[in-house]
């Protein structure tokens, strides 16, 4: 079972592997063995928590303590697309 | 010499300059042109009557050497909403006229026989000058003879065809630092209210002005000083951060990730398609296209967000494509393509219209049989009917509501008339409330502001506990207070993380005035703002009852969450208290 991970902007170059599509994100899909939440995600590609602003989980805004499971999509922004209106957004981090 | 409040009557083609009434001492942008139309503009005249007045006033600090300070603002009672409006633009104009020491430009009265006029000011005055030989032409064009005529160091504002025509899509443009009118005071119709006065255009030329009078210059450097090093120092609003890499369309993956990113006239929240229009994709083109990028809109801004996009010959400037351009006339439509994008919101800017009601209204004409969705040429041909002055080009000016009941279409996103902005209230419930609730009908900069805890408004609980009716309040006072202030709101992201640079925005402004206001004090200037602009509404004819989403967002759940707009209504009218 695995989980897919969503790139975006400079978290790209996280990824060996990259899109043509300069706009669009890198699609990663990870094994979920050891993955329990967002911080196991990032972990696991080597991305510290201070280069990540929003995290999207199925859509939902969400924290570094987000549980994570099989067939999820977990979206990555870096810090400089911080542009939320993020009082808007309540964080999931459950 | 001190600051003056020019006067301008079309009715006698007069114009004088008065005193600044005490009362309006220590306001600028929207605290001044709302309580300039409160005053003067009765709440129950029609918007293009003659009684209807068009306002406009710089910000607090606009002209002086502070970082990303050149808005000006925009007032008057709306032609969409029948009520209060104040819209605003980043532009050298906005400086021109600050360094002229206007305080604020009332337009008065209607010109006789149907004629148009462009007013000219500079450091001798103001005078009115025949303008019919630009009636009915596309603003690109008439912008550069503007400048051919005029000297191109002069700043243009201008209404358009859609204007001529009483369209309440139709805004308030400025020249950008090339010169293209591309920055718009968009929402809510209000060149339609300055063409109704029979004023077409203004022409600023603010060689050997005078400048901005500093009360205080140590205050004033000391406070810049700390705004400047904020900006410079966050992710998002320094060199290279995401507003000058991306532009504001930097939020068109974010939010569509977020399944807030309205496709296809709110039928859903998210398209992998989106990224094709992202700020990133749009970066990229604009580099191997020849276009400019990053570009500040007005001199002195340190952010620079925005840009010049051209065709894919490097050809046809249109000037910047922002992200709720490139929502309404992209994602919003089901078109995927810069390029479809690019050239409606080059028509857009042609015509004097609103690209955020544009394509509001051109999504409910799709879903009404118009055109197809992601028909760029299609929506593009039903755009230019403005242009033809024909019957269909009347309703299309006129708007996403009055468009819908023409075309028997139900799903019309607005509030109070105006159409929703680019982020689904079903998916961002916070932002649902701030669009029922703020006198302007559905606006995103109305809420758009810094952190409840940083300000010291509203108590000092964690603003993601806050109840939605206090958060959306917080949030549209210290916008009101930003909008007044002549600071562009994306200063925001960096006095929100950096509490420094807040104290450098107060601090710039006692400098200016010579005041002690303090942090504190932003909420309730706020609020007097505010208040203002809530009697205005009640006296129009407003009641809670306009506070409310339209009914397909309150019960269609919107794909991917599957969310519907369910704050009750009790808790959006506590708000404002009633």
């Amino acid at each position: 079972m695995s989980v897919k991970v969503k790139l975006f902007g400079d978290l790209k170059k996280k990824s060996p592997q990259q899109t043509e599509n300069i706009g669009a994100p890198t699609i990663l899909t990870i094994e979920n063995t050891g993955i329990e939440r967002v911080m196991d995600v990032i972990n696991k590609l080597s991305i510290e928590e201070s280069e990540v602003s929003h995290i999207f989980v199925n859509h939902k805004y969400s924290g570094f303590r987000k549980s994570v499971k099989a067939g999820d999509t977990v979206a990555l922004f870096p810090t400089n697309m911080s542009l939320l209106y993020k009082w808007y957004y309540p964080v999931d981090n459950e | 010499m001190p600051k003056k409040i020019l006067r301008v009557n079309m009715t006698n083609l007069e114009t004088k300059y008065e005193d600044v009434p005490e009362a309006y001492a220590v306001a600028g942008g929207r605290g001044l042109t709302s309580a300039i139309v409160a005053a003067e503009v009765p709440p129950d005249c029609h918007p293009l009557g003659p009684s209807a007045k068009l306002v406009f006033a710089p910000g607090l600090v606009t002209g002086t050497k502070a970082p990303s300070c050149g808005r000006i603002s925009v007032g008057g009672k709306s032609p969409l909403t029948g009520g209060i409006k104040e819209a605003n633009a980043g532009t050298n104009f906005a400086h021109a006229i600050a360094k002229l020491r206007i305080a604020a430009i009332i337009v008065e009265g209607q010109a006789k026989g149907g004629d148009y006029h462009l007013l000219k000011i500079n450091k001798d005055g103001a005078e009115l000058i025949n303008a019919n030989k630009w009636a009915g032409k596309g603003l690109y064009d008439t912008y550069k003879q503007i400048l051919g005529e005029f000297g191109d160091k002069v700043n243009v504002c201008g209404a358009g065809i859609a204007a001529e025509i009483g369209g309440t899509m139709s805004g308030v443009c400025f020249s950008d630092p090339e010169g293209l009118p591309s920055r718009y005071a968009g929402r809510g119709g209000l060149g339609a209210v300055m063409a109704s006065r029979g004023l077409k255009f203004i022409v600023a030329d603010d060689t050997d002005a005078p400048g901005v009078e500093i009360a205080n210059q140590e205050v004033f450097s000391a406070g810049i000083k700390k705004l400047v090093n904020a900006l410079a120092a966050h992710d998002v609003t320094k060199p290279g951060g995401g507003l000058s890499s991306f532009g504001t369309a930097v939020l068109v993956n974010i939010i569509n990730e977020a399944g807030g990113l309205p496709q296809r006239n709110f039928s859903a929240g998210s398209d992998d398609r989106s990224a094709n229009i992202s700020g990133e994709t749009k970066a990229e083109e604009i580099k191997k296209r020849g276009g400019v990028r990053p570009h500040a809109c007005n001199t002195g801004c340190v952010i620079r967000c925005s840009e010049v996009w051209v065709n894919p010959k490097g050809k046809e400037p249109v000037g910047v494509l922002e992200y709720e351009s490139v929502w309404a006339l992209g994602a919003n439509c089901g078109i995927y393509n810069l390029d479809d994008v690019g050239e409606l919101n080059r028509a857009c800017n042609d015509l004097g219209v609103d690209t955020i009601e544009a394509g509001d209204t051109l999504a409910v004409a799709m879903e009404g049989g118009l055109a197809d969705f992601g028909d760029g040429k299609g929506a593009l041909k039903l755009l230019e009917e403005i242009r033809k002055k024909s019957p269909l080009g009347r309703i299309i000016a006129n708007g996403t509501e009055f468009t819908g009941r023409a075309l028997g279409v139900w799903r019309i996103p607005t509030v109070k008339g105006q159409g929703l902005p680019a982020y689904d209230p079903r998916a961002i419930k916070g932002i649902g409330v701030t669009y029922a609730t703020t006198p302007m009908g559905a606006d995103h900069t109305a809420g758009y502001a810094i952190a409840t805890e940083i300000m010291g408004i509203g108590g000092q609980a964690d603003p993601r506990d806050t109840k939605k009716s206090d958060l959306s309040r917080n949030l549209q006072l210290a916008t009101a207070a930003i909008d007044a202030s002549g600071y562009c709101l994306f200063i925001a992201f960096a006095v929100l993380d950096i509490p420094e640079g807040l104290e450098g925005v107060v601090e710039s402004i006692n400098g200016v005035y010579g005041t002690s206001l303090t942090v504190n004090d932003i909420g309730p200037i706020g609020q007097g703002i505010i208040d203002t602009e809530l009697k205005f509404n009640k006296a129009a004819g407003f009641t809670t009852a306009d506070d409310r989403l339209p009914e397909f967002l309150r019960t269609e759940p919107v794909p991917p969450t599957n969310e519907v707009f369910d704050v009750p209504d009790d808790e959006i009218d506590k708000v404002w208290g009633s």
